[in-house]
């Protein structure tokens, strides 16, 4: 029974991370229709960032994160405004195509710069835990699970009421509409990007914070962020906290009663089953109705 | 007419030209022609759902890896011969199609193209697990002993072979393209409610379109598993064959006949020339070629006929 | 009306249709009889071509049947309902931008209701359909090279070309000039004349289809607010005041 718990609790503090991960993968899914396969490859470069910080001056991965968070955004923007842009109305084949040639360029540059060795940010607090009852909780497990879900959320509250989120929602919602109101499209995508980017970055010092990561990891984020944004239902920040929190703990407990290498099926046979019975995702109603491309 | 006695008489020269080739080759070169052959049937695979019906199938590998693991059981645990097991093979992976294309076919757009990654990375789970039967992660090795169909092809044999499955697979997607069937693709892939309205069986005409392109791509892999001889589930089902196989098709022109061709040929010669001079930042210049090739021709070499159109297709789809 | 009581060729029945808090449809039962112009006017909102869309199977209906000659087609695939002589044009265009004109005609021929149809056959069937809708010159021309009114008549070309019993017509005279709008009111008739071919055309332009149509009826909010021989229904106090506003209705009654 404890082991029940043990991996409930794990699956959770696990899952508010991915979810972090996850929520600028399916913002911009959302608003501009486009999937962004470098996602898991921001993440890393977020986590090398953090951890040659910490490194070099013995930065604390939470201000690693924040730092990470910052440079991602720059080059978040700057892809999307360069490149993605330049054919974010082509075939949905083709944004596809550029963002996987993206990956392959950062994953396969980081394997060169940092080589494809794991590595992970050693601190004097975060394998530290308390526990509850028989219930293990590392306080580097949860701090990351607290800043998650604070950014999650401020994500939402930032894209529901200031001025330039709402502008993003909309641009995403009608974007000829949004243009002829004197919204420069062109500056939210590469915004929407650049927030995207940011999140995905300080989450990716959360996982240096909390384990171990290498330049292959990038494709196994991109995948969560899919299962996660479909789960909780194409571009809305919210269902992306809940799916995330979801897949984790199914994925705890799989790793915890499954045999072999099964619980790598598991998100997949989710995603699967998620889009055949409710493509409009399980959170709810759907946020972009219009999106919803199933005949 | 003449126009395809035009296209018959090409199409014999270059067939003629390919079978006395390898006497003229070094058996590394004969290599890389041969993978080049595979690669144009595989592309021209991926056109037939991917290019002219327009669902972006990003799992396409999973009929490869199936049609080479059909082989590789086949002829290991039940002593097929290779010749019984290639035709089984690529029905198999027809079936496969058929069965996973009647729920995820009526998805558009992403959720198809996310659908099906995720039924390649699943499968390659389950083929991984399942290791009384598939090796597992440690691989299966087919018998290439001689006698009953067993025997190991050669270099030239495999060149051989190859060269058939890339006839078979252009043959096959000239007399769609030139169909009634391909208008109804080409209608789908333009206007999906407009095609139906038409009159178009839209779930039967794309279930018919991916249960071809999976027989191809299973074809393709139940010769490669034999080529091979050991196969391992992370080859087998490795998603950057699928992306080379848009790559290619993109490269050359999506929904034409000649642009997978085209595609196919040119992309492979360019990256076995990248593998070979920089062995270490090979995948790093590839992945620069794809965005380039995405940013300067997103309708393929074959749509772009000067320089005009060049620069109005890449302008095409700015925001 | 005492027309003979044949099987109509289209029946509705209690047809409802909600996205999500909105009714778009609610409780529409109508009835075509072979032959015959049935036109449905309604003001923007009324659920026009949602009606189109749930009678052809692009949308499913929440409640109600549908019956093609007296036979319950509710809820079928498109290319069924279009098999069974039912063919329909979109209100939105949707040509098939990568074809040229004819291939587009050529399209409904090839899958239309008549079977085992050839692709030369089906070009023979296009280049006539063409023909008579003056649209021959622009047969080789990509469909998106096409002005609102040769677009329009490139929609019912596709249309015609099935050699359709039921014709769907989803406001092919929106955004026509006046010449246009006169050379398609004399197309739709001849085809009733002609031909036979039965017509439920919704429209927005009122004059042009009351001028055509065998019976009127009106959609507002959703619901049929009253059925009828045009001039009845056009002078009714309830559609005047509903559909076509007090002051049109008093500039109309001065002139």
């Amino acid at each position: 029974m404890s082991s029940l718990w043990q991996a409930t609790i794990y699956g959770l503090l696990q899952g508010g991370l991915l979810a972090m991960i996850a929520v600028g993968f399916s913002l911009v899914w959302g608003v501009m229709n486009v999937i962004n396969l470098a996602h898991g490859a921001y993440v890393l470069l977020g986590a090398y960032t953090a951890w040659e910080l910490h490194a070099a001056w013995g930065l604390d991965p939470l201000l690693g994160a924040v730092a990470g968070g910052l440079v991602m955004f720059v080059i978040g923007y700057a892809v999307q405004r360069l490149l993605i842009n330049q054919i974010v109305n082509a075939p949905i084949f083709l944004t596809l195509l550029l963002t996987f040639g993206l990956q392959l360029v950062l994953v396969q540059g980081m394997a060169v710069v940092f080589s494809a060795d794991y590595r992970s940010i050693a601190t004097s607090y975060a394998s530290e835990a308390f526990a509850i009852g028989d219930v293990r909780v590392p306080y580097g497990r949860l701090i990351a699970f607290g800043l998650a879900v604070v950014a999650t959320l401020a994500l939402v509250m930032f894209a529901k009421r200031s001025r330039t989120g709402i502008a993003i929602l909309a641009t995403g919602m009608d974007r000829t509409a949004a243009r002829l109101m004197g919204i420069d499209a062109r500056h939210m995508y590469a915004l929407t990007a650049g927030i995207a980017a940011a999140l995905a970055a300080a989450a990716g010092a959360m996982v240096g914070l909390v384990g171990t990561f290498s330049p292959p990891d990038a494709a196994r984020f991109t995948l969560l962020s899919f299962v996660i944004s479909v789960l909780g239902g194409l571009g809305n920040m919210s269902g992306a906290l809940l799916g995330g929190l979801m897949l984790g703990v199914v994925q705890a407990w799989a790793g915890q009663y499954l045999p072999g290498t099964w619980v790598n099926a598991v998100a997949f046979a989710v995603l699967v089953g998620v889009l055949i019975v409710r493509p409009g995702g399980l959170a709810g109603r759907a946020f972009y109705e219009s999106r919803l491309e199933t005949a | 007419m003449s126009r395809w006695a035009a296209a018959a008489l090409a199409g014999a020269v270059v067939v003629v030209g390919m079978i006395v080739l390898p006497s003229q080759l070094y058996t590394g070169q004969v290599r890389v022609v041969t993978a080049v052959l595979m690669f144009v049937a595989l592309a021209q695979a991926w056109n037939i759902i991917g290019g002219l019906t327009g669902y972006a199938c990003f799992g396409q590998v999973v009929f490869f890896g199936l049609g080479g693991y059909a082989t590789a059981v086949l002829m290991e645990h039940a002593n097929w011969s290779f010749w019984a097991a290639l035709p089984v093979s690529a029905l198999g992976g027809a079936a496969f199609a058929a069965l996973i294309g009647m729920p995820l076919l009526r998805l558009r757009g992403h959720y198809f193209a996310i659908a099906t990654l995720g039924v390649a990375e699943g499968m390659r789970e389950v083929v991984t697990n399942l290791g009384w039967l598939t090796g597992g992660g440690a691989g299966i090795t087919v018998p290439t002993v001689a006698g009953r169909g067993t025997e190991w092809l050669g270099n030239d044999g495999f060149y051989v072979l190859f060269l058939a499955l890339a006839g078979l697979a252009v043959a096959v997607a000239a007399l769609i393209a030139h169909s009634r069937f391909g208008y109804g693709l080409r209608a789908i892939n333009q206007d999906e409610d407009a095609a139906a309205a038409a009159g178009v069986n839209t779930t039967r005409a794309k279930v018919v379109a991916l249960a071809i392109s999976a027989a191809i791509t299973g074809l393709a892999g139940s010769a490669y598993a034999f080529q091979q001889v050991t196969i391992y589930p992370q080859r087998l089902f490795d998603v950057d064959i699928t992306v080379i196989m848009i790559v290619m098709v993109v490269i050359g022109g999506a929904g034409t006949v000649l642009g997978p061709l085209v595609g196919a040929v040119g992309l492979q010669f360019v990256s076995e020339y990248l593998r070979q001079h920089y062995p270490q930042e090979h995948i790093l210049v590839l992945g620069a070629v794809i965005i380039l090739v995405v940013l300067l021709f997103p309708s393929g070499l074959v749509g772009v006929r000067s320089r005009s159109g060049l620069l109005d297709t890449i302008r095409a789809y700015r925001l | 009306m005492t027309a003979a009581l044949e099987t109509p060729i289209l029946e509705t029945r209690g047809l409802s249709r909600r996205f999500g808090a909105l009714r778009a449809l609610s409780g529409v039962s109508l009835s075509v009889q072979p032959g015959t112009i049935l036109g449905v006017i309604g003001p923007n909102g009324a659920g026009k071509s949602t009606l189109i869309n749930v009678i052809t199977g692009h949308l499913r209906p929440s409640a109600g049947t549908v019956l093609v000659d007296g036979m319950d087609v509710t809820g079928a695939a498109p290319w069924r309902i279009a098999h069974a002589g039912v063919v329909r044009t979109f209100q939105i265009v949707k040509p098939f931008r990568g074809m040229t004109v004819r291939e587009n005609v050529a399209i409904s021929a090839m899958y239309g209701p008549t079977r085992g149809v050839t692709k030369r056959v089906a070009f023979e069937v296009a280049d006539g359909v063409l023909e008579r809708l003056n649209l021959a010159g622009l047969a080789a021309r990509s469909p998106a090279e096409l002005p609102v009114g040769d677009a329009r008549r490139l929609e019912l070309a596709r249309a015609l070309a099935a050699r359709p019993r039921l014709l769907l017509l989803d406001e092919v005279m929106a955004g026509l000039r006046a010449a246009e709008i006169q050379s398609m009111v004399e197309l739709i008739r001849g085809l009733r004349d002609g031909e036979g071919v039965t017509v439920l055309a919704v429209e927005h332009v009122v004059k042009a289809i009351a001028a055509i149509s065998d019976e009127i009826c009106v959609l507002h909010h959703g619901e049929v607010l009253t059925c009828g021989a045009p001039q009845v229904v056009l002078s009714d106090s309830r559609v005047v005041q509903a559909y076509l506003g007090t002051r049109y209705a008093q500039r109309d009654g001065q002139s």
